[in-house]
């Protein structure tokens, strides 16, 4: 079953809209949802264009496909989604992927902060830029992301993957700050540069394939490793935190 | 007359051992206050009634008309923010919660702009902290980290630390060993017995230094660390784990810079690590009198300290996304009320940008910045001069204000509430 959301266009607005109903399983039993622009409940099909080609008995075989400019603004697409996909054309708003254990999302452009916060399964694929704190915990919380992959072709924003416990999170451009912040198991690959990475970290593994710009000064140096055809160094800590994770860098600068 | 005894409502020491002289229903004189403190009391600009947009210009109203125009304003957002608080007593704070709730708007208070950060730090590794009389009496050891006092809170140094007497200290001020930890010399690293200046954005780095070399692994740790060399480190930490009592106090210097909230975190941690050693606290220089009370009333009513969104009629907290800057630098809100603070002074262009389209109504007994983007401002008495209610002092101390002037103008309370009963009538 595909599923088609084209965004109606309306006067220019950036209130969000909040859309934990776009879920592959809810269109199982049909299109009769809500979502909430700021405090108002409407009908999805008061912000969408509906379409439905086809039919299906499990989540899996369902398509959520959607459209349109205003894309940006919906908030917690694929909230708890455990199975099928959802394509995103353009660009998502904040909490896409949310607590999500299985199936797979793809965004064709950038994604707002919190992608895939607190997932444990399935797979996020973002073809763009991702905001802050992708595949990160929630305020106060001890874990983030616990299982599954996230994959971003471009670059992340501040506190990528942070508290992650489990999964693997992959960007393939360059990071921000604080990467990995308080990791505490799962693996963080960081294909360009990043700053601070892995600051506080108990265990788990990040990469950083470019440069550890301000790297922090209680990671004790191990040598050299080869890592899929690369020469990266060896960091173990943090022991501020009494960590034992590893970090390994292509190259490193201090704030000296 | 003289009124003893009162309570200055400028910043978070909220002092009350201030005297007050009062000439014709006029303050004259005050006592005791530093110079901020003595220029809140003094001030006489204040706007005389409440005033609407009148094109270019501005149009004087009744508190009726303006209390019925933020009602109907609020009323019909989709989004409205109500931001500020911290200027204001705990009784009109609550009151606001109420009204967030019952329009589905998002409250935020100032906090989000200053300690909000210490706050999500607490949320992550608790709050080792004390009030300021037991720093007073027993803490051997002060560090000021990212904040100066001598020209924020002035009478920090003097009723607490630096030049306070100490119940359990022989002679305070030679007993009681002050370091200042800041990016440049301030005027509090002058009068300090350590100053460690870090490059700007170092304050982690140098946190994190400082754990390890307390818990023994020097050897791992650069030679210098963001400015700071490594016999420097290891001579504070020295200094920090052969104190009796030390307590940490820090500023936005810490909370708003690269980190925000895992500076605070790791100061947090060092020290938890120290009091593996000695007895150690740590607390924030909160800057608006009341602007802890906002955070506790806030929290006791809602369950979150601040940036709660009650859009879906339930609370839901998330700073970065539910506080004001944020909210507004995304264009997210479609009306505002302000109260008790001057966003316009101090937020980005990107937001002011936004507050300047969209309805806003401030209540504020002064003119100033946000006066410029209201549609209306609504006058009320200035607690702790001429209204009293609860505020809570930067050690989580409630504390209440006295009133040293009768005027007629209602506090912010009764104008809450007035548009507050309106609301109810509509819904
Ligand atoms: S230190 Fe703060 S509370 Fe005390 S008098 Fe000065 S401004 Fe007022």
């Amino acid at each position: 079953m595909k599923v088609t959301l084209a965004m109606k266009p309306g006067p220019r607005s950036f209130i969000p809209i909040e859309a934990e109903s776009i879920v592959p399983k809810n269109f199982l039993a049909g299109t009769d949802l809500a979502v909430w622009r700021g405090n108002r409940e409407l009908r999805l099909d008061e912000v969408f264009s509906v379409s439905v080609e086809g039919d299906a008995d499990r989540p899996e075989d369902v398509e959520v496909v959607l459209s349109g400019d205003d894309t940006f603004r919906l908030k917690r697409v694929g909230e708890y989604m455990d199975g099928g996909k959802i394509t995103v054309l353009g660009d998502i708003g904040m909490h896409c992927g949310n607590f999500m254990s299985g199936g797979t999302i793809e965004i064709h452009g950038n994604a707002d902060g919190w992608l895939g916060r607190e997932m444990t399964g399935g797979t996020i694929l973002c073809r763009g830029d991702v905001a802050d704190y992708c595949a990160s915990g929630y305020r106060g919380g001890r874990k983030g992301m616990k299982g599954g992959s996230v994959e971003v072709f471009g670059r992340a924003g501040d506190f990528l993957a942070e508290s992650i416990a489990g999964g693997t999170v992959t960007v393939h451009g360059d990071a921000g700050d604080m990467a990995g912040a308080e990791m505490h198991g799962g693996t963080l690959i960081v294909h360009g540069d990043c700053r601070r990475p892995a600051a506080n970290m108990k265990t788990g593994s990040c990469y950083v394939y470019g440069t550890a710009q301000g790297m922090l000064p209680t990671f004790a140096k191990n040598g050299t490793v080869q890592h899929e055809g690369r020469t990266l160094i060896h960091f173990t800590g943090d022991i501020a935190n009494r960590g034992k994770g590893n970090l390994f860098v292509k190259g490193y600068k201090y704030l000296d | 007359m003289i009124v003893k005894d009162a309570v200055c409502p400028f910043c978070g020491c909220l002092c009350d051992d201030i005297e007050v002289e009062v000439e014709g229903n006029r303050v004259v004189a005050v006592a005791n206050a530093c110079e901020l403190g003595t220029t809140k009391f003094m001030c006489e600009e204040r706007l005389k009634g409440p005033i609407l947009r009148d094109g270019d210009g501005w149009k004087e109203i009744t508190y009726d008309e303006a209390i019925r125009y933020a009602a109907d304003t609020l009323l019909s957002a989709e989004r409205p923010l109500l931001y500020g608080w911290s200027g204001t007593h705990g009784e009109a704070q609550c009151v606001g919660v109420h009204m967030a709730e019952l329009i589905r708007g998002v409250i935020d208070n100032t906090s989000s702009v200053c300690h909000g950060p210490s706050i999500l730090a607490i949320q992550e590794v608790g709050h080792p902290g004390c009030t300021l009389g037991v720093v007073k009496n027993r803490a051997d050891l002060v560090i000021y980290w990212g904040s100066n006092p001598i020209d924020a809170h002035p009478r920090h140094l003097s009723r607490y630390t630096r030049y306070a007497d100490g119940f359990f200290l022989e002679n305070a001020f030679r007993d009681r060993k002050v370091i200042v930890v800041d990016i440049r010399r301030t005027q509090t690293a002058n009068i300090a017995d350590e100053f460690v200046q870090i490059k700007p954005g170092g304050d982690y780095a140098v946190l994190s230094a400082l754990r390890a070399i307390v818990q023994g692994k020097t050897e791992t740790i650069p030679r210098t660390v963001a400015g700071v060399t490594r016999e420097q480190l290891v001579r504070v930490a020295n200094l920090c784990k052969g104190a009796k009592f030390g307590a940490v106090y820090f500023g936005v210097g810490l909370t708003m810079t690269r980190g925000k909230y895992k500076n605070i975190r790791n100061a947090i941690e060092l020290v938890s690590e120290l009091s593996r050693h000695t007895k150690f606290t740590i607390s924030a220089m909160r800057g608006h009198y009341n602007v802890y009370g906002s955070n506790e009333v806030n929290t006791w009513m809602t369950g979150y300290p601040f940036g709660i969104d009650f859009s879906r009629g339930i609370a839901f907290y998330n700073p970065g996304e539910t506080t004001a800057v944020d909210i507004l630098a995304r264009k997210e809100c479609d009306a505002a009320l302000i109260v008790g603070s001057d966003p316009a002074a101090h937020f980005p262009r990107r937001c002011l940008e936004h507050l300047a389209d969209i309805p806003v109504i401030q209540i504020d007994p002064y003119p100033n910045a946000t006066t410029a983007f209201c549609n209306v401002q609504i006058p009320v008495a200035v607690t702790g001069i001429d209204a009293v209610g609860t505020a809570y002092r930067m050690d989580g101390v409630p504390i209440r204000t006295r009133r040293v002037l009768s005027t007629d103008y209602p506090s912010d309370e009764e104008v809450l509430l007035r548009m507050y009963t309106l609301m109810q009538g509509a819904r």
